[in-house]
Parts: structure tokens; C-alpha cells; sequence
């Protein structure tokens, strides 16, 4: 007889046949596991061990592709399910929350073949985590434009703004923000690699993603670096033709952030 | 001692397809279920809609990850999260399943069944207690729908869920949906099962649809309640009396309408068992 602790383990790793064996290796459920299960019925304990490892498979890859349809959409089901399937061996849940299921897909996706015929697959999935991430992170009140006439004119040159928690940047190297918006997007559309990066946050609770130009890096990274709103101005100026041109583009920026809702209520002066 | 928690009538779990509804307040029900689990977050959309859901009905938490019967240690963090839950939502009461779903670290994230020995009681009495003890409170465990049994089992699973909630002092989410899907899988009489529950601890009520295959049932929650499902809850009623009662649906999702008229036909149920004049949710 197994004690709890040998059943519970064994019969986790017969459902999920992790890693050590790759499908084609797989000989059978645990015969020591199979002796412990009562054939009752028309079912051997074979088959009643067979429904709980066809439902951890499924609702398992249920979640993955819940979590990213994009890439399962590029892979095609066949395929995706394929991947899955060796993710979850390679790496099972170690969260009660189905939601970090896919955290190291990202990396998985590079170490995998697919990475190969679709190279941008990998970015793809890291915006689609990027997504998931900001769409429970913590709720902060945004900076609103009635705000702005409030802060003291003086105060602007020692003013540092926020950003709320809900905003991730991303650095891509293929435009997969074009993937994102394209549903019928398939692995045989021309799409050419070209740096991308996205800022990705959450309005209200939508979440969003655009890209981004070198001004707007620039100045976000500033901003999420904590530098003073002067300074962030400042470092446009050599990207521009002038001090003038770079106040100009700052406060477009800064009218734009504060209508996306990415900067916090919250600032220093 | 006994379960206490307050009577709330028929409600419907919440998921995420009826969040429009509850945000825009047009939902009318006695009181929501939702899934703890889906709420451990630090903020966002289903944090303000249960938020708003508690301004309309009674909330209730029911956990999917505690795993209690498992041989790892209880999950710190999630423990954790779960009582700053409670304690922001104040739910009219927290439960989970008599189950185990993680092992070695590794989350099954599936309700898997327990041998039913004098081992797996001990140590899911003390588990249960440790829970207790960390909420604050009672918590309920639900009787979940299996597809195997152990040959090392020494009593029934009414016995087993009957002898945890006594020993530990909780009360029983008794899912009827689970005693006919499990009865039917395993050969037993359903009516047996509610008869070997001691009424004093039967605090909710459970149902839902199943699926069914050539050699046995599973439970889906993907379907309206089967009529004799319907009959073993007209049982259920008669031996337990007014339990508050839910219908839970969590695949190929209806409109919410569709699922209150499932809480409708429990509440009539109810009402003709007791006959006691009907009136439908306000």
C-alpha cells in the first residue's frame, strides 16, 4: 500500500509525465499507482487514471492559449497544443494561480524549433505576458488634465512625475504590435524585423500598446528613471534642432501620457 | 458545535463573460459566488467588479488551489492572499474542495481524489484546522465528482467528509451534481450519500450540468442541471431543509439571465418542498 505522500506523487507524475520522459518514451501509468486504483465497471484503472491526465492536459493548455492567443493563432492548434504539451513537461505550475502558468513561455518559445520558422514568436509572446501583467497590476488614480493647470509654474523645473503601475516597456526586435492588431496575421505574411518598442498599460480596464519613436523612449525612460521634468526635457535636445523644439515635443508627450493615463497622480516638486 | 453561516437562497457564480452586468448594476440575484482564486490580484478589472457585486448581493469566496489534502505544506502566500481577501470583501463565508491538487511544488490545478483511510482523515482534519485557525473562521469543504477509488479505502466518502467536518468542526458544500457524477461513476446510490451527511453541517448547496461519455460522467459545468439532478436536489431539500443553494456554470457560458432562471428553478423547488409561497429574486 502507498502511503499519501508516495500516492500524491505518483500520481501527479503519471498525469503529467513531466519532463524526464518525452511522450515517445512514455511506457504507461506508474504500475505501482494502477495497483492502488479499483477497476470498477467497464473501466480498468488504466482508463480511469487516463481521464485525469486528458483533463490536466487540457485545461492546462486551455489556460496557455487563453493567455496567448496570438501565438497559438500563428502556430496553428495542431502546433501550439504540440509546444504546450512540452512546456508543461519542462514546466509544470508551481503557482496555484493558473495566471503565471505561462511565465517562462517567453524563453521556452526561444529554445524551440517554432522560434525558428516564426523568429518573431518569441516577442509575440512577450507582449502578450506583457499584457497579462498589466492588466491586474496594482490600480493607482492618474495625473488628469485638470491636474496640470494646478501645479505651480514654478514648480516645473523641479518636477518629477510617475508613472503608474500598470505600464511595462518593451523592446522588441520585430514590430509584433502589427501581429497583435492583424487577426488574420499568418506565418506566411512579410513582416521584417525592425526594433520596436512598446510602452503597454492599462486605461481603466482596457489594456493598450503603441510604439514608440526615439523622442518618446527617451523621455518615458526618463520619466520611469525618476528624473526631474526638466531634465527629461533636457536630454531631447540633442535628438532636436532646439531647446524650443524639445519643449514643444515634452509637452505634446506630456499631454498624450496624461491622456493614455500612464503617469500617477502622485509627483514631487 | 455545528456550521452557522447565514441563509442566502439561490444564487449564481460569477465569471467573467457577466462582469458587464454587474458593472453596469443590471443584475438582480440573491447572492454571487466567485472564485478566489481570480481575485488574488493587485488590482485591475475583476478586483472593481467585485467591489460593485458586493454593493448589489452576498459574496461568497470558494477556492479552487487550496488543496487540502495534499502532503505539501499549506501554501503560505496563497493563505495569505486568501485572508486579505476575506478580509477586504467580507464574504458571507470562504470554502474549498476535500481534495488534493499539488504536490512536490507542482500545481495539478485539478480537484484529484483521496483515499478515504484513516491516514488521509488526520491529515486533512489538521489541515483544515490549520486554515481555521489562520481565516478566522469556519470554512466549508465540497464533496468533488471523481472517475476513481482506492482499494486501500476503508469507508464510504459520505463517511470520510461526514467525519472531517465533524472532527474539524466545518461545514460541507454539499455539490449534488458531484454525488450523482460520482455515484453513477462509481456504482453507488446517491440518496445513500445525502443520508450519511449529518444535516447540521450541510451550509451550501451545489449544482450544475455534467457531460456525458459511453463509460462514465464528468463534471464540466458546461450546461444546464439534469433532471435527475434536479430530483437528488428535491432530496437534498427535504433532508437538509433551506440550504442556500448555487448554480455554478463555467464553460460555454450562457447569458446571465439564462443562468438566474437555473437559480429560479432551485429556489421553486425549494419553495414546493417547504410550500412555502414562491416569489421570484427581486
Amino acid at each position: 500500500m502507498l502511503n499519501l505522500r508516495e500516492l500524491q506523487s505518483r500520481f501527479f507524475y503519471s498525469i503529467a509525465r513531466p519532463v524526464r520522459s518525452s511522450e515517445d518514451e512514455w511506457q504507461g501509468f506508474d504500475p505501482l499507482l494502477l495497483q492502488v486504483i479499483r477497476k470498477q465497471g467497464k473501466l480498468g484503472p488504466d482508463a480511469r487514471l487516463d481521464i485525469y491526465a486528458q483533463m490536466y492536459c487540457a485545461r492546462l493548455l486551455d489556460a496557455l492559449h487563453e493567455d496567448f492567443p496570438r501565438v497559438a493563432a500563428i502556430l496553428g492548434e495542431e502546433r501550439f497544443r504540440e509546444i504546450g504539451r512540452a512546456y508543461l513537461r519542462q514546466f509544470p505550475s508551481t503557482h496555484p494561480s493558473l495566471r503565471y502558468l505561462g511565465a517562462h513561455l517567453t524563453k521556452f518559445l526561444a529554445s524551440q524549433a517554432a522560434g525558428v520558422s516564426a523568429p518573431f514568436l518569441g516577442d509575440l509572446a512577450r507582449l502578450e505576458q506583457a499584457r497579462i501583467e498589466v492588466f491586474d497590476a496594482p490600480d493607482a488614480e492618474p495625473l488628469r488634465l485638470d491636474d496640470l493647470p494646478m501645479i505651480p509654474a514654478e514648480a516645473w523645473t523641479t518636477i518629477r512625475f510617475q508613472l503608474i503601475p500598470a505600464v511595462q516597456i518593451l523592446t522588441c526586435a520585430w514590430p509584433v504590435q502589427q501581429i497583435w492588431k492583424n487577426e488574420h496575421f499568418t506565418q506566411s505574411d512579410n513582416l521584417q524585423p525592425a526594433t520596436t518598442v512598446l510602452r503597454v498599460w492599462r486605461q481603466d480596464f482596457t489594456v493598450y500598446q503603441a510604439s514608440m519613436d526615439a523622442i518618446e523612449q527617451t523621455a518615458l525612460a526618463g520619466i520611469q528613471t525618476g528624473d526631474p521634468f526638466a531634465a527629461v526635457c533636457a536630454t531631447l535636445e540633442p535628438l532636436v534642432s532646439s531647446l524650443e523644439e524639445a519643449s514643444t515635443l515634452i509637452g505634446s508627450l506630456l499631454l498624450r501620457w496624461v491622456e493614455d493615463g500612464i503617469l500617477a497622480c502622485t509627483y514631487e516638486v | 458545535m455545528s456550521c452557522t453561516v447565514p441563509y442566502l437562497g439561490h444564487g449564481v457564480g460569477l465569471r467573467t463573460q457577466h462582469f458587464p452586468r454587474v458593472w453596469d448594476g443590471t443584475v438582480r440575484v440573491d447572492w454571487f459566488e466567485v472564485i478566489s482564486e481570480n481575485f488574488m490580484l493587485r488590482g485591475g478589472r475583476p478586483l472593481a467588479v467585485l467591489e460593485k457585486a458586493r454593493g448589489l448581493a452576498p459574496v461568497v469566496l470558494h477556492g479552487v488551489s487550496l488543496s487540502l489534502g495534499s502532503t505539501d505544506p499549506l501554501n503560505e502566500m496563497y493563505l495569505s492572499d486568501l485572508k486579505a481577501l476575506t478580509e477586504r470583501f467580507q464574504p458571507a463565508w470562504v470554502s474549498d474542495h476535500l481534495c488534493w491538487g499539488s504536490v512536490g511544488g507542482h500545481y495539478a490545478h485539478d480537484l484529484l481524489p483521496l483515499p478515504y483511510t484513516d491516514e488521509a482523515l488526520a491529515h486533512v482534519v489538521e489541515r483544515v484546522q490549520q486554515v481555521q485557525d489562520r481565516l478566522g473562521r469556519q470554512i466549508l469543504i465540497e464533496n468533488v465528482s471523481s472517475y476513481l477509488t482506492y482499494t486501500h479505502s476503508t469507508m464510504f466518502e459520505w463517511e470520510f467528509i461526514t467525519q472531517i467536518a465533524q472532527r474539524a468542526d466545518c461545514g460541507i458544500l454539499l455539490d449534488v451534481n458531484n454525488v450523482y457524477v460520482s455515484a453513477t461513476n462509481h456504482g453507488f446510490d446517491p440518496h445513500e450519500y445525502l443520508r450519511g451527511v449529518p444535516v447540521d453541517r450541510v451550509c451550501q448547496i451545489h449544482l450544475a450540468g455534467h457531460s456525458t461519455y459511453e463509460t462514465y460522467l464528468l463534471d464540466t459545468h458546461d450546461g444546464p442541471v439534469i433532471t435527475p439532478v434536479w430530483e437528488l436536489y428535491r432530496f437534498a431539500v427535504q433532508r437538509f431543509g433551506r440550504v442556500s443553494s448555487l448554480i455554478e456554470w463555467d464553460d460555454k457560458i450562457p447569458e446571465f439571465d439564462e443562468v438566474c432562471a437555473e437559480a429560479e428553478r432551485a429556489r421553486a423547488i425549494e419553495h414546493q418542498v417547504w410550500e412555502l409561497p414562491y416569489a421570484q429574486s427581486a
